[in-house]
This record gives C-alpha cells, sequence and structure tokens, in this order.
C-alpha cells in the first residue's frame, strides 16, 4: 500500500516536471516565433521591394508610392522623445529612488508606493488624454506654437510614464548595497548627502545604469500617449514645439490603410523590426552591466 | 572596499561642518520636495479627470451602446469587451506564467535552457505592445484568418504580459522561507507535494496581489489590441458571447473616439471613458492590496 502510493506520487512528480518544463520552453518558443516571423516580414522591404537598408534607415524621404520608404524622420523622432525623457525622467527617477532606500520615513513611503503603483497601472490612453486636454492646451497658450503639439508634449507625458520603472529600480539598486558601506561613511563624519553622493551613488551605479536602460526601452517602445501629443508630422524635430512623429507612433497612424503586402506595410514592419531590435539589444546591455558587477 | 572608506574619511575632513550640515539639509529638502511632487501631480490628475468626467457618467453612457455618426453614444459594450478580454487572456496566461515562474523558482538548475528561457522572458518583457499588437495581427488575423477577434487580442495580450506574471510567482515563491520546503521535505513529502501543498499555499497572497495588478494593467492595454481585436464592437450583437468577435475594449474606444471617429460628442466620450478607465485602475490597486492580505492570513496566519 505504501510502496504504491509512493510509486503514485513518483509519477505525479514526473508529470508535473513535464508540465513546467513546457510552460518554460513555451516562452522561449514564443520569444523565437516573434523575433522569426518578424525579421521575415520586417526584411520584405529588402528583399521583396528592394529598398536598400542604408534608405531606410538614413533618407529622410518618406514616400512610399514612390517607392521610397525612408524612415529616418521616425528614428530621429523617436530618439528624440527617448532623449527627452531619460534626461527629465532619469534623474528625478534616481532622486526619488534614493529619496525612498535612504531618506523616506515609514509614513511617506506608504504614500508614496502605491501612488507609484498607480502611476504603473494608468493606461497609455489615459496619460494621453491628460496630455492632449491639459498640457496641449497649456503649451498652445504659453508658447509660440500654434497648435501645442509637439516633441515637447510627447517627452513631457513619457518623462512621466518611465518614472515608476525608473524609481522601482533605482530604489532596488541602493537597498541592495552592503549597509556596512553607508555605516562606515557615517561613522567617519560624512553627512547623509556625502554618504548618498560619495559612497552611495557610486556603488550603485551599475544598478542605477538598469533602471536608465530599463527606461529608455520603455519611452522607444511606448505608442499612444505620443502619438496623441506628438502631431503627427512627417517631419524631423524642429525644436520642442513642433510636431513630429516616431516610429511606434508612425506604425498606428498609416497600419489601418495599409494594403497587404504593400511597400508601406512592409516599411511599418520594418520599423517594427527595427523596435523589436532595439529591444533586445537594450536587454543584452542590461545584461552586461549586470555580468560587469558580479 | 578600502578605498572607498578612504575617500569618505577625506571627504568628511573637507569643507566647514556648517557647509556640509547645510548641504545636506538643501539635498534633503529636494528629494522631499521631488517626491512630494510626485504624489501631488497625481492627486491632480486624478482630481482632474473627476472633474472632466464626473458628468459623462450617467447609465445611459456607462450601460449604452455607442453611436457611429450622432452624439449620445454610450461605452456598454466597450466596458463588457475590456473584462472579456482580460478575462480570456489570465485564464490563458495564468496556468503558463504561473507553471514556468515555478520551474525557475523551484526546478531549474542554473545552465543553458534556465538562461535562454530567461534571455527569452526579459525580451519579451521589453517588447513594445504595438510590436506585439503587429505579431498578433500577422498570426492571428493574416495566418489564422480570425479576422480582428476577442481571442486573437486576448492571446497577444497573453505573450505580451506572460514575463511579468512570471516575475510575479518568481517573488512570491521566493518570498516562502526555504525552513518551510525543508520540514516538508523531512517529513517525507515529494518535491511536488512540498510546492503544491506548503509553498503555494504561502506564496498565494503575493501572487494574488501581483496577479490583480496585472490584470489592471491587462484591462488599460491599448497598442497591442488595435490590429489584433480591432476597433469596434461586434456587429451581430453589442454583447457578444463567441470568442471570435470583432471586441474594441474601453481603452481602444477611447484612443479611437479621439483620433479617428466623427461624432459630435468626442469630448464627453474620452472625458468619461478616461474617468471609467481611472477608477478601474484604482479599483484593481485597491482589490490587489485587499485580496492578497486576506489570502496570506488565511493559509498563513501571518498578517503581512
Amino acid at each position: 500500500m505504501i510502496a504504491l502510493q509512493a510509486r503514485r506520487s513518483h509519477r505525479v512528480e514526473r508529470i508535473a516536471l513535464v508540465g513546467l518544463r513546457f510552460a518554460a520552453f513555451f516562452v522561449i518558443l514564443a520569444m523565437a516565433a516573434l523575433l522569426g516571423y518578424l525579421a521575415y516580414e520586417g526584411t520584405k522591404t529588402f528583399s521583396a521591394d528592394h529598398v536598400s537598408l542604408g534608405e531606410f534607415l538614413f533618407s529622410p524621404n518618406f514616400a512610399v508610392d514612390a517607392g521610397h520608404p525612408g524612415s529616418a524622420v521616425f528614428i530621429a523622432g523617436s530618439l528624440a522623445v527617448t532623449v527627452f525623457a531619460i534626461t527629465v525622467g532619469g534623474p528625478i527617477g534616481i532622486a526619488v529612488g534614493i529619496f525612498l532606500a535612504e531618506i523616506a520615513p515609514a509614513r511617506m513611503t506608504q504614500l508614496l508606493k502605491p501612488a507609484i503603483e498607480v502611476m504603473v497601472g494608468i493606461p497609455s490612453v489615459v496619460y494621453g488624454w491628460l496630455g492632449l486636454t491639459l498640457l496641449v492646451p497649456l503649451i498652445r497658450t504659453h508658447t509660440s506654437s500654434p497648435t501645442g503639439f509637439g516633441l515637447a508634449a510627447a517627452g513631457i507625458v513619457l518623462s512621466i510614464m518611465i518614472l515608476p520603472t525608473v524609481i522601482t529600480l533605482s530604489e532596488d539598486a541602493f537597498r541592495s548595497l552592503p549597509p556596512a558601506l553607508k555605516e562606515g561613511s557615517l561613522a567617519l563624519g560624512a553627512t547623509r548627502w556625502q554618504t548618498i553622493t560619495r559612497v552611495l551613488l557610486p556603488s550603485a551605479s551599475s544598478g542605477l545604469a538598469v533602471a536608465l536602460i530599463l527606461g529608455i526601452a520603455r519611452a522607444i517602445g511606448e505608442t499612444l500617449a505620443i502619438q496623441m501629443v506628438i502631431g503627427n508630422a512627417t517631419q524631423f524635430p524642429q525644436g520642442l514645439f513642433a510636431p513630429t512623429a516616431a516610429l511606434t507612433t508612425e506604425i498606428v497612424t498609416d497600419m489601418p490603410g495599409a494594403t497587404q503586402g504593400s511597400l508601406l506595410e512592409h516599411s511599418l514592419f520594418s520599423m517594427a523590426l527595427l523596435l523589436l531590435l532595439i529591444a533586445m539589444v537594450l536587454i543584452l546591455l542590461v545584461r552586461f552591466v549586470l555580468r560587469r558587477r558580479t | 572596499m578600502a578605498v572607498r572608506e578612504k575617500s569618505a574619511s577625506s571627504v568628511a575632513a573637507t569643507g566647514s561642518v556648517r557647509a556640509r550640515k547645510s548641504a545636506d539639509a538643501l539635498a534633503t529638502a529636494i528629494l522631499w520636495i521631488l517626491a512630494s511632487s510626485i504624489v501631488v501631480i497625481l492627486a491632480a490628475f486624478v482630481l482632474y479627470m473627476v472633474y472632466l468626467g464626473w458628468q459623462a457618467l450617467t447609465p445611459a453612457f456607462i450601460f449604452g451602446t455607442p453611436k457611429e455618426t450622432e452624439a449620445g453614444g454610450g461605452i456598454g459594450p466597450e466596458i463588457y469587451n475590456s473584462f472579456y478580454i482580460l478575462i480570456l487572456t489570465l485564464i490563458f496566461t495564468i496556468p503558463i506564467a504561473v507553471s514556468a515562474g515555478i520551474y525557475l523558482q523551484e526546478y531549474a538548475r542554473p545552465g543553458t535552457f534556465r538562461n535562454i528561457v530567461q534571455f527569452s522572458a526579459e525580451s519579451l518583457a521589453t517588447v513594445p505592445s504595438i510590436v506585439m499588437g503587429l505579431f498578433g495581427l500577422l498570426v492571428f488575423v493574416y495566418l489564422f484568418k480570425w479576422k480582428f477577434s476577442a481571442l486573437g487580442g486576448a492571446l497577444t495580450l497573453t505573450l505580451l504580459n506572460l514575463p511579468a506574471l512570471m516575475r510575479v510567482t518568481q517573488e512570491a515563491l521566493s518570498s516562502v522561507p526555504d525552513t518551510l520546503r525543508e520540514a516538508s521535505m523531512g517529513l517525507g513529502g515529494t518535491k511536488w507535494q512540498t510546492i503544491t501543498r506548503v509553498v503555494l499555499p504561502s506564496a498565494i497572497g503575493r501572487l494574488t496581489t501581483g496577479v490583480v495588478l496585472v490584470a489592471g494593467r491587462i484591462f488599460g492595454e491599448t497598442a497591442a489590441l488595435i490590429f489584433t481585436a480591432g476597433l469596434s464592437v461586434s456587429v451581430n450583437q453589442p454583447y457578444d458571447l463567441s470568442p471570435f468577435h470583432t471586441a474594441e475594449t474601453l481603452a481602444v474606444h477611447l484612443w479611437y473616439t479621439h483620433s479617428e471617429s466623427i461624432v459630435k460628442d468626442v469630448d464627453r466620450i474620452g472625458n468619461g471613458s478616461a474617468l471609467v478607465l481611472l477608477i478601474m485602475v484604482l479599483v484593481f490597486n485597491v482589490a490587489a492590496r485587499v485580496a492578497g492580505r486576506a489570502l496570506t492570513k488565511h493559509f498563513t496566519g501571518r498578517t503581512s
């Protein structure tokens, strides 16, 4: 009886492990299918339509009807909004991360943490709607911009949207430091701020780099929030208050009207492939930074 | 280490004590202001959305059907579709993500397979949702010929949210102390018995909190659904049960009405929809905490 039960639980054990392993394998399969299918579909611009990679990446001439899918404008737009977001949101996020890890009293933490979780939960379109109803009119009335749409509006919305990522990861970076580091510095007579800037910040630098890289990944892939406020004009970013477009916003704007198999559709898939490759490079960068630390 | 300690001591020696103390006070004040302003800005957002949208929230709006060309349309079917896709997504995502999470946390030894699984999960987690949407378009709309469907949307969201739920599972499992596992194995439990009867019940509270928070994100997801679940509600009936019906969700509706639609009361629909989405985010956040706490207390007797 006992032997029978033991044999049965051994069988259950084996079946469970097979199931679990299959689930893990499914994750690999999903990523491989995504990469493979998008690589196939995204390179048709070059294989079927015979556009050169150089023209796609570096030509600003986006006239698909005439056979020119130059996407330099959208690449520049994506880079511009991302740089804006990480320059504004990055330092603020790290500062709040420091605050949470080193300064905040328990009551403030209890207020900030749920607030940050709500910020993560607010849908992208709601950020876009806020930008549209609040930020764009504000920019329109206070600057020379005739519409209010453009790089600044998109950049500000993105800066806010990447905050939760940067804050949470930089807080983790500070919390994972050995307490002896801080105690040693304080015991030697350094103030808290000296300890933070000269001891903790340098020691946490790889963790902070990861926080910024993942903030960049979040920013460059964001779509609808910025599509609603960037202006969607196929032109290079001409100053903060002129409308422009990014890779993601171009995909959303033109995909509904693209016929299957057209150069327009192919070039939009090429942009998606480019975004996917950027995301993967950023993940490799994160792994590189973390490996160097250990 | 030695270098750092040395630099700290030399730092303390530079500058007068008063200058160092006032720099410290100033920096502390700035950090307090930055952190508080996040709470203040968020509160301002919420109040602003309430101010804009509360008048729109009539029963006719919340339960009514949308209109294509005239004013006065509601969002009933959109709310229904959001929940329909959410539930379908969770049905697919939870078993796969929890299993994969258990495998990584409890079984996998360091090695190539685990490395590849982890790299795939991390990559999948950074895939922009619009890119996942195009993948869904290729697979479910073009290849499977499902047209725009709730099922295609839900499967796309499954891929998008797998890594987040795996993370949640791994973190919940890692919070269970090893002594519990050792006690169970020591009493003769097998690994699987230990996981299902000891580890999972102890982790269920945290797991639930994480799942409900992810559910909140699925509810508001937009970019991945535009080209998979579609931009209109079902043509057969507004509350369609078939998984193959075109299923515009509330978040997609907010975007679509603003950018493409020709109805006159775009602002009213936008303000109302945005407020409903915001309220749902708050509901999911509170529910996540309450449910997590209750389950942890029920299964472990602990209160945190």
